[in-house]
């Protein structure tokens, strides 16, 4: 079978730095995929030569076949592919039901037919059932910007899924995030997985929570990959043990 | 309840301000009118660099190239509702074509692209003697008339130039309140994260400016027809700053911030004469004070005082 999205020997240097030095993966259709790291392994750079966040130093990423590397973030989004930030990026003045209107409006109709279009796009009631899933409701009204950082980080995730990407790519999604919801968050991503059928890629340090998440797990060290495989074997790795614990 | 109170009270005083000039001599309706034209140049402005986050220091420049353009057409003898358009349209294709550098630069420099830009047609306008009568100017110009009705009086003329002054002013309201609006708030809020999630930044920082530039193309239309002769002081781009500090003094990104910020910069100058020659000094003085006090501008004074009430 065709794989879903394919990164062949991507590498990404800053003079004589190799962030990213021949990594090849491939993700299925519908597939969790999880990738782990110590600090500065690459994992984040990796991504974002995917997203044409950055252009890769040589490699090729093919997304259903078609070659997308190089291509900016705005013909990614087109294609269906979506991601989530390192850091928290919502749109701090609008209200969380904007924020996720705004997150799918731009897929609606074209540039001239959405100046004509209701205020909401056609988007309200699909913003409302995910205002309801991602547990936001009491404060759909109140701007992004006055919500906690664990809030926040739940709309930046809703929005990523609002316009129901093919493949989302997710920046360490419990970073910042109150262990409590760490739970609440995975389940949301499973239903997600199950409801919208995408594909996801998850950079996380959370093990706990990645190992349960994710059926197929890379590691990278030093921006190769060191193993790959399910997560209970990418965890008894000897490599990886040593890469994030030392000798 | 709120809302709908609120709308009254907007009613009221849009029916006060036009009833307002029947009390006032011809200088008064002159500041009246004068305030309107200012007014959709400030809401435009406050589309470009309060929704959609792209600081510009041209906008004297806009409304510079509306007033020559409707200045030269109507001493051509065309109809003034033929060259108000045509001044728009102009504006827009040059706010599309001065666009391009907020594209590449932004913050500070593109403050001194859009600068750069006043300075240039401020000195066309002033060099450019043969097309726009150089420092001399264009006198004469004729005021509009409506289905044959004069509106050369004072008056009727600023009623005219209300009703379009509210004409301009609810076309932004629907277009803010449309997804366009929401596009230009998350491009000012998070352009990375808005291309990510497929806001064509380009077409949209283009549309912000271009809009923008348009309203000020009106303005001017209205301003060469107001003042009746023109010339490139009204132009130059201490106008841009003190419109900019308008929508800034009113609250940048605050549908109706302009209105007070345009009173700030209009009106304000007109009542503190009774100082004489303090009364510069007096307007510096006390738009340093509201910057501090207030650097939400003027419409953040409920929000102020409902966060000291929250506090105690």
């Amino acid at each position: 079978m065709m794989p879903f999205l394919e990164v062949k020997d991507m590498r990404k240097q800053y003079g004589a730095i190799k962030a990213v030095d021949g990594v090849s993966m491939k993700v299925g259709p519908g597939e969790i995929v999880g990738v782990i790291g110590p600090n500065g392994s690459g994992k984040t750079t990796l991504f974002n030569s995917i997203l044409g966040q950055i252009q890769p130093t040589s490699g090729n990423v093919e997304f259903c076949g078609e070659n997308i590397t190089g291509m900016s973030p705005l013909e990614l989004s087109r294609r269906g592919v979506g991601r989530t930030f390192q850091t928290l990026q919502v749109f701090v003045k609008l209200s969380v039901r904007d924020n996720l209107i705004a997150a799918a409006q731009e897929f609606k109709g074209t540039l001239g037919s959405r100046l004509f279009a209701k205020n909401d796009a056609g988007l309200g009631g699909h913003a409302d059932e995910m205002i309801e899933l991602f547990r936001l409701k009491h404060v759909a009204k109140l701007p992004a910007g006055s919500l906690s950082y664990g809030q926040q980080k739940l709309i930046d995730i809703a929005m990523a899924f609002m316009p129901a990407p093919r493949l989302v790519l997710l920046d360490e999604p419990c970073a910042g995030v109150n262990p409590s919801l760490v739970d609440q968050l995975r389940e949301l991503l499973v239903e997600l997985n199950k409801t919208q059928g995408g594909s996801f890629v998850v950079i996380e340090h959370n093990m706990d929570f990645i190992m349960k998440l994710c059926p197929h797990v890379i590691c990278m060290v030093e921006g190769k990959v060191m193993a790959e495989g399910p997560p209970a074997e990418v965890q008894a790795n000897r490599q990886v043990l040593e890469a994030y614990l030392g000798n | 309840m709120t809302t709908n109170l609120q709308k009254l009270g907007l009613l009221a005083g849009v029916i006060i301000f036009a009833l307002l000039p029947l009390g006032l001599k011809s200088y008064g309706v002159y500041l009246c009118t004068l305030f309107c034209v200012y007014l959709m140049a400030t809401f435009g402005l406050n589309l470009t660099v309060g929704y959609a986050g792209q600081m510009s220091l041209g906008q004297a420049a806009f409304l510079g190239i509306g007033a020559y353009i409707a200045a030269i057409g109507m001493k051509a003898g065309l109809p003034f509702m033929v060259m108000m358009p045509l001044a728009a349209i102009a504006c827009f294709a040059v706010g599309l074509a001065l666009g391009f550098p907020a594209l590449r630069v932004q913050h500070h420099y593109l403050a001194f692209a859009t600068l750069g830009f006043n300075i240039l047609v401020y000195l066309v306008m002033r060099n450019e003697e043969k097309v726009t009568g150089g420092t001399f100017g264009i006198s004469g110009i004729p005021r509009p008339s409506l289905f044959g009705y004069s509106l050369e009086p004072s008056l009727p003329f600023f009623w005219f130039t209300l009703f379009f002054t509210l004409l301009v002013i609810g076309m932004l309201w629907w277009l803010l309140r449309s997804p366009w609006g929401r596009a230009f708030a998350a491009l000012r809020d998070n352009p990375i994260r808005a291309e990510s999630l497929g806001v064509n930044i380009t077409a949209y920082t283009l549309l912000a400016f271009a809009i923008g530039a348009a309203c000020a193309g009106v303005a001017g239309a209205f301003f060469a027809a107001l003042v009746q002769f023109i010339e490139p002081a009204p132009f130059h781009f201490s106008w841009s700053l003190m419109m900019l500090l308008g929508v800034i003094v009113g609250g940048s990104g605050r549908f109706l911030g302009p209105v007070l910020g345009t009173v700030v910069i209009v009106l304000l100058p007109e009542w503190l004469r009774f100082m004489q020659n303090w009364y510069l000094a007096a307007f510096g003085f006390a738009v340093v004070v509201l910057m501090i006090w207030l650097p939400g501008g003027l419409l953040s004074i409920p929000e102020k005082f409902a966060r000291k009430g929250a506090v105690k």
